[in-house]
C-alpha cells in the first residue's frame, strides 16, 4: 500500500519521488562527455571552411603518422595497410609509454610525475589551444592583437595549470579546464587522416581492453599498485561532484583519497587511514605531449574510483581506473573495507562524485568529430552511441564490480552505428525527407 | 539564408521540445535518460527499417505508390515497435517499484508513470526532428534558400521544420496517449495512436502532388492539435479519477 497521500490539492507537486534523484550520478557523466562532444564539432566544423579544404596540405607529422600518410590518391587496399600499420605503431608507443608509466609510479617518482604533468598541461594549453585560438580568430576575422591574445592565453593556460592540480581550486573551474583539455586535444587528434582515424580509434578500443582484463596489462598492474598502496593513481580526471542535499557540504577537497592529507580532510583521514603519505593529494597524470614535430601519444592515467556506498539513496558509485588513454573501472576492496567501518568516512566519501579519465573524453570527441566531418546524421548517430555505451559501461561496472574497460563498449557501437548510418540510412532518410514524405 | 534563419528554423521544428525539455525533463535525470534511451531506440528501428529498404532505394519515380508502402511499413514497424517499448517500461516500471521498496521511499506516482511516457515520448519525437529535419538544415545557415519542385511557394526548410514540428507533437504525445491505453487496456486509445500516426504520415504524402504542400502542412497541423487534445482529455480524465479515488479512501 502506498503510504498515506497528503490532501490532494498540492501533493503531486511537492512529494519527492524516486525518479527524482536517481541517475544523477550518470547525467552529472554524461553532460560534460556531451558538452565535450559539442564543443568540438562545432570547432571542427567552424574551421573545416572550404577554404582549408581546398588547401589540403599535408597532415602534420605524428606519432599516429609515423609509417604511412594517408594521400588521396592510394587505393583503397593501401590505405586500409597503411592505417593498420600506422595504428599498430601508436598502440605500441602507447603500451610503452604506459609500461614506463607504471615504471615511474613503482620507484616512487611522483613528483617528477606531478611536474611533467603540469607541464604538458600547460604546453597543452598555451601551445595546442593557441593555435585553435589563431586559427578561429582568423576565421571569424575578430578584432584582437597579438600581445592582447599572448597574454589572455597565457592567463588561461597558467590558471589551467594551477586548477588542474590545486585541491583549493572550485570544482567548476577544475572541470571547465579538464572539458578544454579534452576539447583541445581531441580537435588536434580529428585532424588525422580518416582512415587512420577509424582504425585508430578500433585498434585502441582493443588495446584498452587488453591492457585493463589481462592479468599482465600495464593498467591493470598499475590499480593494482595504486590499491595496494591506498594510493590515487596518476591521473587527469574529469570529477563529476554530486549535488546531494541530504548530505553536508561536501569538503572542496578534489582528490578522494584519504591517505594523502589535504586540509579539509585532515580529520577524517587521520581517523581512519594510518599510512597517510607526505606526498600532497594532487592527482598526477602523465599527460605525454611533445612539440608538434613528432607527438607521442598521450599516456592518460584515466582515472574513477568505483565504489558503492551504503547509503542506497545515493547510489554513488566511484570507478577506479588507470591506464593510458582508455578506462579501467575497478573497486578498490581494501578501500571499501575502510569505508564501511568509518561513517564518517564514508559519508565524506559518498559525496565524491563518479570520476571519469579525460582520456574518454578525447577519444569519444574524436569519434564525433570525425563523424562531423561527414555529415550531421552521423554526428546524431555516433552522440547517441556513444552514450549509450557509457551508460551500458556504468551498468556493466556495478555488476561485475571489477576492472572493466569503458572505451571499448562506446567505441564499438559508435564506429557501426557511424557505417551503418552512413550506409544504410542516410539514403533513406535524405530520400524521404527531400521529398517531403515523413513519418 | 544566414545563421538567423537556421537558427529560426531550428527553433521552429524543436521550440516546443526544448521548452519541454528546459521545463519538465532537465529537473529530473532519471527523464533525461529515459529520453536518450528512447531517441536510441527510435534509431535502431530507423536503421532497420533503412537496412530493409535499402534495396530499393533511391525511389526513381515521384508516384505515390512506392512512398506509400514505405510509409505503411514504416508505420506498422514502429507501432509495433511501440509496444515492445511498452513492454520494457513494465519492467523498467516494476524494477524501480522494487528500489523503492528496497529504500523505503514511496512507489511511483501516476505523474511520474506519466512524465516517463512524456520522456519516451519526446526522445522519439526528437529523435524524428533530428534525423529528418535538423540533418538537413546545415545550408539553411548559408546564404540562400532552397525550394522543392513540387512545392515553389515555400522553402523546403520551411516546410520540413513544420512538418517536423508537427511530428514532434504528435510522437510525444501518442506515447502518453499509447502508454495510458495499454496500462487501463482500453481499446479505443491503443487503436488512436497508431490511427493517428498513420493519418499523419499519409498526409505527408500529399506533398508528393505539385502543390499539395499547401494542403498538406495545415492537415498535419490539424492532426498534431487532434493528438495533442486527444492525450489532454485522456491525462486531465486520468488525473481527477486517479485524485477522487485517492481522496475517497
Amino acid at each position: 500500500m502506498p503510504p498515506p497521500d497528503d490532501p490532494p490539492s498540492t501533493t503531486t507537486t511537492t512529494r519527492t519521488s524516486i525518479i527524482d534523484s536517481l541517475g544523477v550520478e550518470i547525467v552529472g557523466v554524461m553532460s560534460p562527455v556531451s558538452i565535450c562532444m559539442l564543443l568540438v564539432v562545432l570547432i571542427l566544423t567552424s574551421l573545416s571552411s572550404p577554404s582549408t579544404t581546398s588547401s589540403t596540405s599535408p597532415p602534420p607529422v605524428t606519432a599516429a603518422t609515423l609509417i604511412y600518410v594517408e594521400s588521396d590518391s592510394d587505393s583503397p587496399s593501401h590505405k586500409l595497410l597503411g592505417a593498420v600499420l600506422d595504428a599498430a605503431a601508436f598502440v605500441a608507443l602507447i603500451a610503452a609509454a604506459t609500461f614506463l608509466l607504471v615504471l615511474l609510479y613503482y620507484y616512487n617518482f611522483t613528483s617528477f610525475l606531478k611536474n611533467y604533468l603540469r607541464f604538458s598541461v600547460f604546453f597543452v594549453l598555451f601551445s595546442m589551444g593557441g593555435s585553435i585560438m589563431a586559427s578561429l580568430l582568423q576565421h571569424f576575422s575578430i578584432p584582437l592583437d597579438a600581445p592582447t591574445s599572448f597574454i589572455l592565453l597565457f592567463n588561461f593556460a597558467i590558471l589551467g595549470v594551477l586548477s588542474v592540480f590545486s585541491p583549493a581550486v572550485p570544482i567548476l573551474l577544475r572541470q571547465s579546464y579538464m572539458v578544454s583539455v579534452a576539447v583541445i586535444v581531441a580537435v588536434w587528434f580529428a585532424r588525422l587522416p580518416e582512415w587512420t582515424t577509424w582504425v585508430l580509434l578500433i585498434a585502441l578500443a582493443l588495446y584498452d581492453l587488453a591492457a585493463v582484463l589481462c592479468p599482465h596489462g600495464p593498467l591493470r598492474i598499475l590499480v593494482e599498485l595504486a590499491s595496494s598502496r591506498d594510493e590515487e593513481l596518476p591521473a587527469l580526471v574529469y570529477e563529476a561532484r554530486p549535488t546531494d542535499s541530504s548530505h553536508p557540504v561536501s569538503p572542496p577537497a578534489s582528490t578522494p583519497v584519504a591517505s594523502l592529507g589535504s586540509v579539509e580532510m585532515q580529520p577524517v583521514s587521520e581517523a581512519s587511514n594510518s599510512n597517510s603519505s607526505s606526498v600532497d593529494e594532487e592527482e598526477r597524470s602523465p599527460l605525454v605531449s611533445s612539440p608538434p614535430v613528432v607527438r607521442e601519444n598521450l599516456s592518460n592515467f584515466n582515472h574513477e574510483q568505483v565504489r558503492e556506498s551504503n547509503n542506497s539513496n545515493h547510489a554513488v558509485v566511484e570507478m577506479e581506473t588507470g591506464e593510458s588513454e582508455t578506462l579501467a573501472l575497478v573497486e578498490r576492496e581494501g578501500f571499501r573495507s575502510s569505508s564501511n567501518s568509518d561513517s564518517e568516512f564514508e559519508m565524506f566519501d559518498s559525496t565524491r562524485g563518479i570520476r571519469l579519465g579525460l582520456g574518454d573524453f578525447v577519444f569519444y570527441s574524436v569519434l564525433v568529430g570525425r563523424a562531423a566531418m561527414y555529415d550531421l546524421m552521423t554526428v546524431y548517430a555516433c552522440y547517441l552511441a556513444i552514450i549509450s555505451g557509457l551508460g551500458c559501461t556504468l551498468i556493466l561496472l556495478s555488476v561485475f564490480r571489477h576492472a572493466l574497460p569503458a572505451l571499448p563498449i562506446s567505441i564499438t557501437l559508435g564506429v557501426i552505428f557511424y557505417f551503418l548510418t552512413r550506409l544504410l540510412m542516410e539514403p533513406f532518410v535524405v530520400g524521404a525527407s527531400t521529398n517531403l514524405v515523413m513519418f | 539564408m544566414t545563421v538567423a534563419a537556421g537558427v529560426g528554423y531550428v527553433l521552429i521544428a524543436l521550440g516546443p521540445a526544448l521548452s519541454l525539455l528546459a521545463s519538465v525533463i532537465a529537473k529530473k535525470p532519471f527523464l533525461i535518460l529515459t529520453l536518450l534511451s528512447s531517441t536510441l531506440f527510435w534509431l535502431i528501428s530507423l536503421i532497420i527499417l533503412a537496412g530493409a529498404w535499402r534495396a530499393f532505394l533511391p525511389v526513381k519515380s515521384t508516384e505515390l505508390w512506392p512512398y506509400s508502402i514505405l510509409i505503411l511499413t514504416s508505420v506498422g514497424f514502429q507501432e509495433g515497435i511501440r509496444i515492445g517499448f511498452w513492454r520494457l517500461f513494465k519492467k523498467m516500471e516494476d524494477m524501480l517499484n522494487a528500489f523503492a521498496d528496497r529504500v523505503s521511499k514511496p512507489r511511483l506516482f501516476l505523474t511520474d508513470k506519466m512524465l516517463l511516457a512524456l520522456a519516451g515520448g519526446l526522445g522519439h519525437g526528437l529523435a524524428h526532428a533530428v534525423f529528418f529535419c535538423l540533418s538537413l538544415l546545415t545550408p539553411a545557415f548559408g546564404p540562400a534558400t532552397f525550394y522543392v519542385d513540387k512545392c515553389p511557394s515555400i522553402p523546403f526548410f520551411l516546410i520540413s521544420a513544420i512538418i517536423a514540428l508537427g511530428f514532434v507533437i504528435i510522437h510525444t504525445f501518442s506515447m502518453v496517449i499509447a502508454f495510458n491505453g495499454y496500462t487501463e487496456g482500453k481499446r479505443k486509445d491503443q487503436i488512436f495512436v497508431p490511427f493517428a500516426h498513420l493519418i499523419a504520415a499519409l498526409i505527408t504524402l500529399i506533398n508528393l502532388v505539385p502543390g499539395g504542400c499547401n494542403i498538406g502542412l495545415p492537415l498535419l497541423c490539424i492532426m498534431a492539435g487532434t493528438t495533442l487534445y486527444y492525450s489532454w482529455q485522456l491525462v486531465w480524465r486520468r488525473l481527477t479519477e486517479h485524485q477522487t479515488t485517492r481522496s475517497s479512501d
